[in-house]
């Protein structure tokens, strides 16, 4: 345990760890030094000196090592003739700190009186009026008054992209350089920076796209004025008219803890509409950091295009009906199908949900299938990480693997959390086909070719420096993706990492097991549930009874559409007419998750609670709901009227949720740093968590059970053949997804549909970077644009997923140059 | 061309001076380098030094903008820098600033309409009480003319005009 120092400020004795900055001490004790520049996930700057505070310290004797004492005996205390900086200066034995003595108070005021030389104040037309530091410290701290001439401000662009999600107003900014500092030490995408100097210092962005990082969103966060708002909520409204609800972020496997600001509002018809998303601390998740596509991904609830009446088909027409039939026509299918019934639902869902589509396939003897590309999930429940398992809490000692998976596109705050944890000392093996951000960070690189993940995975446990690092460090950590793979191969690759950690003992204790990297943000709770994805989709919807939900198999591949037309019956439940929806013979209109209350099982097996943030779309209703409607039409009762008596039936079935509830939940404990509406100078705009941090459910492992490891089944040989290409699939953070499509400002992130090749490759075919080539897959022809990756083997080619080309799992292509239009001069 | 194409030699030599865990420290040789020849640093000599010096673009572009002497705009070929800061300006450098704007025609920031001369003023340039002073940049590095009256100035642009014409 590190020594602990006890201090007093302003007459108030505290006793913290050594090494604490003063600041941070006295925000221990309750005292608010105020600060612009520090912040406490951040290295000290002392930048902006509004934390000037009288530092005094004991006098020692130098013979004795004991201090000295005055008069009437107590210590005497030596103080610089300068006021000191509380944000750079740890604490020590003894220190004396007046933060609110008479010459503290000239200082705070002096610098606030400069700091406003220059600033515009004004705040009645800001975004962060009402929740901004500057406003805030300026009426606590400043002088009221300037002695500066009004005439002399500077005057300057108030209105600069740094890219297209985030804007600068040049007046507002105080040069604190938390956004800088930010990109640089958390993100680690260094793309703001100083320009000019003195007066004229401004922050830029000369990246191509501008401010290009998927973090962008949080410098507005910890921005301590006005001068970085989003392109989303600028102008959108003002601080004190939003209300606030708890949420989960819905977009990947992460689980950031967000919250959802709302308002009603006559811009969109007196109906409350939801503002901004901003993240929620939860420190052991996403601390109060979140990703831009989080941010700003969440228009798709309010799109035009939402169902809002069920439909059925008559005469080969989808017409609108009531609930009651729609419902009644979608029972009498499935009563019918009974074994035959399949039902296909996929992460997007709600831990309740799900379960609520389990029971009823059990119970008809149907089968739940999981819309998914990629396997392991059973694995992950054995030895998937421990409980208590925290990215912030590692460090030197843990090995962190990371294979097939590129974190920076599909789970940017682990990636975030996973390089955090190696500048703390943590140890991280990077194992991919090619390049990816997170390399940089890695001890150890490992470029393997498309097909090799088994082996790869393999050497892990094998002597030599890399199978070292990994079988002999005290914790071991692997993240496992699909990059390049389809269930087969994802299933083979997880088996070998299930394989690989309970082999070394790195299973069943904290900071320790397996994660998978997920495409949606309750894959994992589906697997949980039992749900298990279907090695031949295909074939398993021939003739059967489909009850498709959340999904839009048909969307994503023209092989499934065949498939769906060849089944008996088919059932969508969406929140919009998808593909799917438009072949179906009943489709069921769905609430959003923003609209009603449930929970999500994230990547690292932690089970958080949404709450409602909006009312829901008329006529719509929560899928657990609909679902047992369905089924009461099929002579099935499925119990739990609400989201959480469903999930206490389902904690009682299932093992790994055993005694949970909503209630458990929804508990809080103090998390480190403080942050808040009252300090919002200290960690910035982020909410506190008040509504709960979730419980990690255990693993096999964790409860000692026995279980047995299957073996790694061989997948097909994944290689490029003689003259023939292999497209293999890919992630991408903005993909062509609903979520993405509606968000207007990332939409211009998104990009067209691309292939990746290698240089010879393209030279091969006579194209390159930027140009159009058609692709075929699958039966299926895009004219596509080439981009260039010296990194992969020259028989393959990346093709993003979800972005309208048919690639679940690796699969022959072939390119053909797009004609050239001949120009007639 | 890039820049390590178009000086290979020099990009060496800089290079070799640090620890390559260190590179970074190179951003301002490297700068000066990519200056020499038009008298500023293009956006894509910045790239080519930040991907060589495995440093954000924007981190480049930071340097440039802090110090003075580096350029991101194309500008006379010759800058010439008064120093108008309180000792010089005791010593008339106010004055001798104004007639130079007069003579050439431009005011203080700008450019001979040939493009050969830039006129910036400056702050100390540690000369203070040789005033009238001035110092010349160009891809040449740095000179500097101390005791200098509005004659004497004009000749020397004209031999520089000169100079230039026979080039
Ligand atoms: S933009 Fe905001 S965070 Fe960045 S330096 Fe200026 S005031 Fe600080
Ligand atoms: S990292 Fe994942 S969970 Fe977190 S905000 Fe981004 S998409 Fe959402
Ligand atoms: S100098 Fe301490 S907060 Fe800025
Ligand atoms: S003041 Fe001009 S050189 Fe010093």
């Amino acid at each position: 345990m590190t020594k602990q120092v006890t201090l007093t400020i302003d007459g108030k004795q505290v006793t913290v760890p050594d090494g604490m900055l003063v600041v941070d001490a006295a925000k221990e004790a309750g005292i608010d030094i105020p600060v612009f520049c520090y912040h406490p996930k951040m290295e000290p700057v002392g930048m902006c000196r509004m934390c000037l505070v009288e530092i005094g310290r004991p006098v020692m004797d130098r013979t004795t090592g004991k201090p000295i004492l005055d008069d009437k005996g107590e210590p005497k205390l030596q103080f610089l003739p300068k006021l000191e900086t509380a944000c750079t200066n740890p604490v020590s034995e003894g220190m004396v700190v007046y933060t609110q003595s008479e010459k503290a108070e000239a200082g705070q005021k002096s610098t606030i009186e400069f700091l406003l030389t220059s600033h515009p104040l004004d705040c009645p037309i800001c975004d962060k009026g009402g929740e901004c530091p500057l406003q805030n410290l300026t009426m606590a701290y400043g002088p009221g008054k300037s002695r500066f001439l009004f005439d002399e401000k500077m005057h300057l662009a108030k209105m600069v992209p740094l890219g297209e999600l985030i804007y600068l107003d040049q007046e507002r900014c105080i040069q604190c350089a938390r956004c800088i500092r930010f990109q640089d030490e958390v993100a680690g995408d260094a793309v703001l920076g100083f320009d000019e100097r003195g007066r004229s210092t401004q922050i830029v962005s000369l990246s191509d796209p501008g401010f290009d990082s998927v973090f962008s969103g949080n410098t507005t966060d910890i921005c301590p004025v006005g001068a970085l708002t989003t392109a989303d909520f600028r102008f959108g409204a003002r601080p004190w008219e939003l209300s606030s609800s708890a949420s989960i972020c819905s977009q990947c496997p992460v689980g950031c803890n967000i919250t959802f600001n709302t308002r009603r509002e006559a811009m969109s018809d007196g109906k409350i509409v939801i503002k901004r998303v901003m993240p929620r601390q939860n420190e052991e998740v996403n601390e109060i950091w979140m990703c831009d596509k989080g941010r700003f991904a969440y228009h798709y609830a309010e799109s035009e295009k939402r169902l809002s009446k069920p439909l059925i088909r008559k005469d080969g027409k989808l017409s609108r009906a009531s609930w009651d039939a729609a419902t009644q026509a979608a029972g009498e299918a499935i009563a019918k199908a009974k074994k035959d019934l399949v039902v296909l639902a996929s992460g997007r869902l709600s831990n309740e949900d799900l379960f609520n589509l389990k029971s009823f396939a059990d119970q008809v003897e149907g089968k739940a299938v999981l819309y998914t590309h990629m396997g392991g999930g059973d694995l992950v429940s054995l030895v998937g990480v421990g409980q208590g398992t925290n990215f912030g809490a590692m460090g030197a000692g843990t090995t962190i693997v990371v294979v097939a998976s590129d974190l920076y596109e599909e789970a940017p705050v682990w990636y975030l959390r996973v390089k955090q944890a190696v500048q703390r000392g943590a140890a991280l093996i990077v194992a991919n086909p090619r390049e990816t951000k997170l390399d940089r960070y890695a001890s150890f690189v490992i470029r393997y070719s498309y097909g090799d993940e088994v082996r790869t995975v393999h050497d892990l446990t094998k002597k030599g420096k890399v199978g070292d690092a990994f079988a002999k460090a005290e914790n071991a950590v692997i993240l496992f993706g699909s990059d390049g793979l389809g269930l087969d191969g994802s299933t083979a690759l997880a088996t070998a990492c299930a394989r690989a950690l309970n082999d070394t003992e790195h299973a069943g204790k904290p900071n320790n097991g397996l994660i998978g990297v997920w495409q949606r943000a309750n894959d994992q709770g589906a697997w949980e549930i039992g749900f298990r994805p279907e090695e031949n989709l295909v074939g398993a919807l021939k003739g059967k009874t489909v009850y498709v939900v959340g999904a839009d198999p048909a969307g994503d591949d023209p092989a499934l559409v065949r498939a769906l037309h060849g089944t008996e019956f088919v059932i969508a439940q969406d929140l919009f007419e998808t593909e799917t929806a438009k072949l179906a013979d009943v489709v069921l209109p769905a609430q959003a998750y923003t609209e009603r209350e449930g929970t999500f099982t994230s990547g690292e097996r932690r089970v958080q609670r949404f709450y409602p943030a909006v009312p829901a779309l008329d006529g719509t209703r929560p899928d657990f709901a609909i679902t047992s409607q369905v089924a009461r039409q099929a002579s099935v009762i499925l119990e739990g009227t609400s989201a959480s008596v469903v999930f206490d039936i389902l904690a009682e079935d299932i093992k790994s949720f055993a005694g949970l509830n909503y209630a458990k939940l929804a508990e809080v404990k103090p998390q480190r740093p403080i942050v808040g509406r009252g300090d919002l100078y200290y960690g910035g705009t982020t909410y506190e968590n008040k509504f709960g941090l979730g419980v990690q459910l255990s693993s096999a492992a964790d409860r000692s059970e026995k279980f047995t490891l299957p073996r790694v089944q061989k997948v097909e040989e994944l290689r490029p053949k003689e003259k023939k290409l292999l497209a293999v699939p890919v992630t991408k953070l903005y993909d062509r997804g609903v979520t993405v499509e509606s968000a207007k400002l990332l939409n211009q992130r998104i990009g067209e549909a691309f292939v990746a090749l290698h240089p010879s490759a393209a030279e091969q075919l006579g194209v390159e970077a930027g140009e159009r080539v058609k692709l075929s897959l699958d039966g299926v022809s895009e004219d596509v644009v080439v981009k260039i990756d010296e990194t992969i083997s020259t028989g393959v080619v990346l093709v993003p997923r979800s972005m309208g080309l048919p690639i679940s799992a690796p699969a022959e292509a072939s390119l053909k140059a797009a004609k050239k239009v001949s120009v007639r001069a | 061309m890039s820049l390590a194409e178009k000086y290979p030699k020099e990009v060496k030599q800089i290079l070799a001076k640090y620890p390559p865990e260190h590179k970074r420290s190179a951003v301002m040789p490297l700068l000066y380098l990519a200056q020499r020849e038009d008298g500023y640093i293009t956006k894509e000599a910045m790239q080519d030094i930040a991907d060589a010096l495995e440093i954000s673009v924007t981190d480049v572009g930071s340097v440039v903008g802090f110090y003075t002497l580096y350029h991101d705009k194309k500008e006379g070929k010759y800058r010439m820098q008064v120093c108008t800061d309180l000792p010089c300006a005791l010593r008339g450098a106010d004055q001798f600033m104004e007639s130079l704007c007069s003579n050439l025609g431009i005011k203080v920031g700008e450019t001979t309409a040939d493009g050969l001369v830039t006129l910036e003023a400056v702050t100390c340039l540690a000369a203070c009480d040789r005033a009238p002073m001035f110092q010349i940049q160009s891809g040449d590095g740095l000179k500097y003319y101390e005791d200098m009256n509005v004659d004497k100035t004009m000749e020397l642009i004209e031999a520089l005009r000169k100079a230039e014409s026979n080039s």
